[in-house]
């Protein structure tokens, strides 16, 4: 059976072909319109794969508002089901979208989870508001970050005041790459107590846009002092994990929309 | 006149039976804009909420505070300071414990003063029928919410006179129970009605012990004949002390503890809503989360402020789909 999984996240939308494997994917930025832009997601996604889906799930903040699903599922459930299909040795799952992060830990679904959407700290959002203020594009912070030789200390990891800060050392003549460094080291750090309040068990997967970003990953590593696994395209593993779960579900004759 | 209250611990049968009409002050949605010129953001939303009202309109013309937490004991000060109405300060004894009876019975007494001299009239007779009358109001909805909880029933009763009350009960109709996996919500107060509507939305089938919820209604009753004032001031003490345990008190043994444990005893799962800087309930948190965990219980943790609802949902659905995996 071919299953879609639709992921509506706050920044992009991310749908995902499946069958035993991902056929095709696609990727949009999200408009106010959730439902157009599931649907245009869905389309751009058969498109690339010559077929349809039988069965589609959605999952992401506009998860509810994909009338065409068949089910509806969080995307906390999906990053777990998506993460665990990628590597089946994964334990935990750090989530770091464009509008929350999460931790998540896994058995058999998910044991647990924390969730931070109080506000854009330590989210794709703050790398996008930091990215504006030092002036560089945001798919080049992983690049700089590899470049720094002493990282500053962000302390905040509000946005707004995180952001001053930035401006503060850039007015001091600090290297734009430590400037990033520090940055990647106040989001992992913001990561990491969240992590503790759950049992942090290796092996850790990160997913969500900005795992596509190694100085993220790098910052984690080094404060969490684990391996990180990265999936070759982590922006899409809640949209696989909606196709997995809707594959389950549908196979158990389950009809509701919900779980 | 119409008398507000913001803790539970607050006698109402007092400020019934002089003639008033007891209102329990509660936040809502009104963005925080004048209070903040009082108290800092730091406190949370039910102490900024309600004097942001109080600031702006609220149909109150004198409040009883009664001693809880310490944001709920300043928060009296400030309310004297900026606002007209009259303010009392009702000195609930924190530490539960057999000195503490005859403490509040003093107490009792002092604030039936007060009520008198705010131009109420307590008489033997009045007092008993009020204390007679809240008896049958917390009974049935006790009733009401073992079937399933209706809050926004609780929270209209907590606006009328205790006789309305009884009256609003009569005519409305006992809704069904969706069923569902039961969780037990535990936390302060949450003064947001949607937010409470959410948990039945995604499926659950909710118990709670909450200060807007089961806690307003929860007593032991003690056994005896009331021949006096001083009996009904005896009577009124015994009831409060045996009131739904809350942390802002110290009691003997694990008393709260023991009422969360046994309430979460033949629930699939257990949602702390806890208001964004509520000190006495996130001290305990941490403790009480483990020996939730120690019994097998899955926890979920909801810091709320001013809610947004679809985030609050997302974590509400995945709580579900945690359990029902």
């Amino acid at each position: 059976m071919i299953v879609a999984g639709i992921d509506v996240g706050s920044l992009t939308a991310k749908c995902v072909l499946f069958e035993e494997k991902v056929i095709a994917y696609s990727i949009a930025k999200v408009t106010p319109d959730l439902e157009n832009t599931a649907k245009a997601v869905y389309s751009d996604a058969v498109k690339k794969a010559g077929v349809s889906a039988e069965y589609i799930v959605a999952t992401g903040y506009g998860r509810n508002k994909v009338s065409f699903a068949n089910l509806k599922v969080t995307e906390i459930t999906c990053h777990a089901f998506g993460a665990k299909s990628i590597f089946p040795s994964c334990r935990t799952v750090i989530d770091i979208g464009g509008q929350d992060s999460k931790v998540i830990a896994v058995e058999n679904g998910v044991k647990n989870f924390v969730m931070n959407d109080k506000c854009a700290a330590g989210t794709g959002r703050f790398l996008e508001v930091m990215a504006s203020a030092l002036n560089v594009d945001v798919s080049k912070l992983g690049e700089l970050d590899e470049k720094a030789d002493k990282p500053v200390n962000i302390s905040s990891t509000c946005t707004v005041f995180a952001e001053s800060e930035v401006v503060s050392y850039i007015a001091q003549g600090e290297k734009v790459e430590n400037i990033v460094a520090g940055l990647h080291n106040a989001i992992a750090s913001r990561i990491a107590a969240m992590a503790k309040r759950i049992d942090l068990k290796p092996d850790v997967v990160l997913t969500g846009g900005v795992a596509k970003n190694k100085g993220v990953k790098r910052a984690l590593e080094e404060i969490l002092q684990i391996k990180i696994l990265v999936p070759e395209e982590p922006q899409i593993v809640g949209a696989i994990g909606a196709a997995i779960v809707g594959k389950n579900y549908a196979s158990r004759g389950r009809k509701s929309e919900r779980f | 006149m119409r008398v507000g209250y913001l803790c539970t611990f607050t006698p109402k049968e007092l400020i019934d039976a002089a003639g008033f009409t007891p209102v329990r002050i509660l936040a809502d949605s009104t963005p925080i804009s004048l209070a903040s010129a009082h108290i800092q953001s730091y406190a949370c939303i039910q102490a900024r909420g309600s004097l942001e009202k109080a600031l702006r309109k609220i149909d109150v013309d004198a409040v009883v505070f009664t001693r809880s937490c310490d944001t709920l004991m300043r928060l009296a000060d400030i309310w004297e300071i900026a606002t007209k109405m009259k303010v009392y300060s009702f000195e609930f004894p924190t530490k539960i414990d057999s000195t503490s009876k005859n403490f509040l019975i003093s107490e009792i007494a002092e604030l039936a003063k007060k009520l008198e001299e705010w131009g109420g009239k307590i008489t033997f007779d009045s007092l008993k029928e009020s204390i007679e009358l809240y008896k049958l109001l917390e009974v049935e909805l006790a009733k009401i919410f073992d079937e399933k909880p209706d809050y926004e029933l609780l929270f209209k009763v907590q606006q009328m006179k205790v006789k309305d009350a009884l009256n609003e009960l009569k005519s409305r109709e006992q809704k069904k129970s969706k069923g569902g996996p039961k969780i037990l919500v535990t936390g302060s107060v949450c003064p947001f009605l949607d937010v409470m509507k959410l948990f039945e939305d995604v499926g659950f089938s909710v118990k709670d012990d909450l200060c807007t919820g089961t806690r307003f209604f929860t007593f032991k009753y003690p056994e005896m004949e009331l021949r006096s004032v001083e009996d009904c001031f005896r009577y009124l003490a015994e009831k409060y002390v045996s009131k739904a345990e809350c942390p802002t008190k110290h009691y003997e043994k694990d008393r709260r503890f023991e009422r969360v444990l046994e309430l979460a005893k033949d629930c699939d799962g257990v949602v702390f809503l806890l208001l964004k800087f509520c000190d006495p309930h996130f001290f305990d948190y941490p403790q009480l989360k483990q020996k939730l965990e120690e019994i097998g219980k899955k926890v979920l943790l909801l810091e709320l402020e001013f809610p947004v609802i679809e985030q609050l949902r997302t974590r509400i659905e995945a709580f579900y789909e945690v359990i029902m995996c």
